[in-house]
């Protein structure tokens, strides 16, 4: 078990000089600008910032389904080209196989590694085990709850011993108790496995419990804005967060967030005052409007 | 840890497990399929009551704006069953018909569904394709006619082209519209745990694809059957719908309504055949 899916002292992420620009019919929109970040192997790095700023866009480069427009991503030094079984990924949408019980979406990893089926059983039933999932190995997705369902997302994504784990908001979609649970969870199974993780979300509180690191980025275009270290020591437990050492460092994402999230909302507004505007005035002079 | 939790939290919700009598089971079994017996014992009645209303209007013979003088009476038509049940040539018709639908809506289906899968997949395929398929599709396969008459050696093939092109573009077009709808989040999955191109069509887009694949099978039957019928009114020498017809020619009144019937009833077994054979494929959708 533990060779399969141990990965000591790999799994070193680098992003460099990185941007990237999607088409549209006015031009090119730039989404991510002049970024840098890096996760060192069995680091714990979260990426947080305002909805809108690029950093599920920059973790869908870091997996290989977007390409930069400039800039480059490695991992242990060899260029991200495409999607992999090296860097696992779960999605804030679960995204199990509605068509295959929760074994068989476990077990697809392997399968497509060429795994024999008696083998890969044994490895799936032995994952699912450690998450307390092994009682509903077959049962369909479709009948989990939320949280049942991302601990299969999670194992699934573990099963092939990936030098990286990427998550985009995957708690986003629970409630806030099965959300603590869940960290718990994916501390535990990170601090067995020594992997690294990379974790996007927009919950400052997830960030700091989680993290040993956290990026902070700015509105669009994205880019990082601070990197804050988080000292506070491990086994974290829920009770941390009260400290005022938890507190001082929340106090200081939030305001940093904050500024972001205002100046995006800031645009938006002004945008829409001025289309406001726009239509009162269509065939009136000012002075009618008034 | 958490599963502990969880399961605790189920436990305390149940009631303590106690043995059973025969008695609250059976109680139990009843309210839990109450709506579902209700139903059916509406559905029931509903079927009596249509029976009970075609018997009065046929005894009675009532003219009002439609003439139910030569319609023939519930009993009649069930003189009519009996007498045919002993009839080879009856269960001739029947068995024709049934092999005339098996072979066009089989080859429908065995050319429609890798089709759609490979014109979902592959976008030079799909172009090249699609505009022929949408100009042909509009029209109506009795329209085919005379058109298979001519192009088939033999009255039975025409009839099979007949029926095979009747399902073949509700199939086709639901094929293409499952492998349309599937989840890019799902194939990023696949792709993300080592997936080729080709394992991501077997293991995704197919399973994905297979609810409307079905949807498609559905519909090409209906209208496999509405086009054979009318295939084997026009052209046909033996067939179900062709006894329709004839009984019609020959004043037999009561073999027309047996004809409809069991027309009726192929058409709703062979729906219920293909429900069985989905539910089988897709385990999945069955709760």
């Amino acid at each position: 078990m533990s060779e399969m899916l141990a990965n000591t002292s790999k799994g070193h992420i680098e992003v460099k000089n990185f941007s990237l620009d999607y088409e549209t019919i006015e031009g090119s929109v730039q989404a991510v600008t002049d970024t840098q970040i890096h996760v060192k192997p069995g680091e714990f790095v979260s990426i947080v910032g305002p909805s809108g700023c690029g950093k599920s866009t920059l973790l869908n480069a870091v997996a290989g389904f977007l390409k930069p427009t400039t800039g480059i991503v490695t991992v242990d030094g060899e260029r991200v080209n495409g999607p992999s079984a090296e860097r696992g990924m779960v999605f804030q949408q679960y995204s199990l196989f509605p068509w295959k019980t929760v074994r068989e979406n476990v077990e697809f990893g392997l399968k497509m590694r060429g795994m024999p089926r008696s083998q890969r059983e044994r490895a799936a039933r032995t994952l699912l085990g450690l998450a307390g999932l092994e009682a509903f190995e077959k049962h369909y997705p479709e009948r989990l709850s939320g949280g049942m369902k991302q601990r299969v997302g999670i194992v699934r994504a573990l099963a092939t011993g990936p030098k990286v784990l990427l998550l985009d908001e995957p708690f986003g979609a629970l409630d806030a108790q099965t959300r603590v649970i869940m960290q718990q969870i994916l501390t535990n199974m990170w601090q067995r496995l020594k992997i690294s993780v990379l974790f996007v979300t927009h919950d400052i509180d997830e960030a700091i419990f989680l993290s040993d690191r956290v990026y902070c980025m700015t509105a669009r275009p994205g880019s990082i804005k601070a990197e804050i270290p988080i000292p506070l020591e491990r086994p974290r437990q829920q009770s941390m967060m009260m400290s005022s050492e938890f507190l001082a460092l929340r106090r200081g994402l939030m305001s940093l967030i904050r500024e972001e999230s205002l100046k995006a909302m800031g645009g938006e507004i002004n945008d829409m005052g001025m289309q406001g505007l726009n239509i009162e005035l269509h065939g009136h002079s000012l002075a009618d409007v008034i | 840890m958490p599963a502990i939790a969880e399961a605790g939290s189920v436990r305390a919700v149940t009631p303590p497990a106690t043995p059973h009598s025969f008695g609250t089971l059976a109680l139990r079994w009843y309210r839990l399929n109450q709506s579902r017996l209700r139903a059916t014992a509406i559905g029931l009645i509903s079927l009596l009551a249509f029976l009970l209303v075609w018997h009065l209007l046929t005894t009675y013979r009532v003219v009002f704006f439609v003439r139910f003088t030569n319609v023939p009476s519930p009993l009649a038509v069930y003189a009519s069953f009996t007498q045919a049940m002993h009839d080879p040539k009856f269960l001739m018709h029947i068995l024709l018909s049934c092999r005339r639908i098996f072979i066009g809506f089989s080859l429908a289906a065995i050319i429609g569904v890798p089709l759609g899968l490979i014109m979902g997949r592959f976008k030079l395929v799909h172009e090249v394709i699609f505009p022929v398929a949408e100009v042909l599709r509009p029209i109506p396969a009795i329209a085919w006619v005379p058109m298979a008459i001519m192009l088939w050696p033999t009255n039975e093939q025409s009839i099979v082209f007949i029926t095979f092109l009747g399902s073949f573009f509700p199939i086709l077009v639901n094929t293409l519209h499952g492998i349309s709808l599937v989840d890019p989040v799902l194939v990023r999955a696949a792709q993300c745990l080592g997936a080729r191109e080709r394992s991501i069509f077997r293991e995704v887009y197919f399973p994905a694809s297979l609810p409307h694949i079905f949807t498609g099978l559905t519909v090409g039957m209906g209208v496999a059957w509405v086009s054979l019928i009318a295939a084997e009114m026009i052209s046909g020498q033996y067939g179900i719908g062709y006894f329709t017809w004839e009984a019609y020619s020959l004043v037999q009144y009561a073999d027309i309504a047996l004809g409809m019937i069991a027309i009726g009833v192929l058409g709703l077994g062979s729906s219920l055949l293909i429900r069985g054979a989905g539910q089988l494929v897709m385990p999945w959708r069955s709760t």
